[in-house]
């Protein structure tokens, strides 16, 4: 595993907008955080998984 | 100091979000197959570890557990924090509803509901509660269908329910008490009326304000739609 770089950088858009809907409730960051944010953080945990799951393979284990 | 769950989650979540926001720029700038950061050791307090596993062990965090626990934070407040009424006044298209209810002029079953103070607090949810965190998935769909075209405008008003009240709702409070027992017809229809099969309001009149009112244009509509105080 070398790099988490795209990983991180949707993570951390993910968490400022899940915070924008946690602190200002609204119909608005509702849907950001249900259709936007959400999405990315799964998106993230594929992309995190499938690295880990590579570099355990290149170790052979 | 009585903190509510609402506001608990509130802060939590504003923790997590801070804590996953650190820890995503740390494990951006992060390069994992760097032979220093290898032999180095970070001491954590009660152990000292290689680098390199610390490293692995905040991109774990960052990426896996911080998020998961702020999507969870994050959809109870989308499942809890919509029961009171002003949550639900914050779409626009739903003011005609409260500003009904909260009418002592109106005659409307939520109007009677609410100035009777049958129901004390959170009104709408009591009558709608398959919205949230123990309502069908059906609910769950519908509000996230409703929230979808909410924001991005793709509705017409006056808005219709599609999917059918559960008469549920209604039993929930009113069944086995002396004054619905005492009514025959409950009795003679409460096959249909558990099964869905009629619906309380065919004898009960209005729930809301008519289509015809909530239409734009209507002479109700601009007293309807007045935001409120």
């Amino acid at each position: 595993m070398r790099l988490l770089r795209w990983e991180a950088v949707c993570a951390t858009v993910a968490f400022a907008l899940t915070l924008i809907f946690i602190l200002v409730p609204g119909p608005y960051p509702m849907a950001i955080f249900t259709f936007i944010a959400q999405p990315l953080f799964g998106i993230v945990a594929i992309g995190y998984l499938l690295k880990v799951r590579a570099d355990l393979r290149k170790r052979g284990l | 100091m009585n903190l509510s769950y609402l506001q608990v989650v509130m802060v939590l979540g504003t923790l997590v979000c801070v804590l996953g926001v650190i820890l995503c720029i740390r494990t951006a700038r992060t390069r994992f197959d760097h032979d220093e950061a290898a032999r180095k050791e970070v001491n954590i307090g009660i152990a000292r570890v290689p680098a390199l596993v610390f490293a692995r062990l905040v991109g774990l965090m960052a990426l896996i557990v911080l998020p998961a626990g702020a999507v969870f934070l994050a959809n109870y407040h989308v499942f809890e924090g919509v029961h009171e009424v002003r949550g639900c006044a914050s779409c626009h298209v739903m003011l005609p509803m409260v500003n009904d209810m909260k009418d002592p002029e109106s005659g409307t079953l939520a109007a009677r509901h609410y100035k009777n103070r049958w129901i004390a607090e959170d009104q709408c949810y009591h009558c709608h509660s398959d919205y949230g965190l123990g309502g069908n998935l059906e609910a769950k769909m519908t509000g996230f269908r409703h929230l979808a075209r909410y924001t991005t405008r793709t509705y017409h008003e006056p808005i219709k329910a599609r999917v059918r009240f559960d008469n549920q709702n209604c039993l929930n409070c009113h069944e086995g008490t002396p004054r619905f027992e005492a009514v025959q017809s409950h009795a003679t229809a409460h096959v249909k009326l558990v099964a869905n099969q009629m619906i309380c309001l065919n004898c009960h009149g209005q729930s809301h304000p008519t289509t015809v009112q909530r239409t734009p244009g209507s002479s109700d509509y601009a007293r309807l739609m007045a935001r409120m105080k």
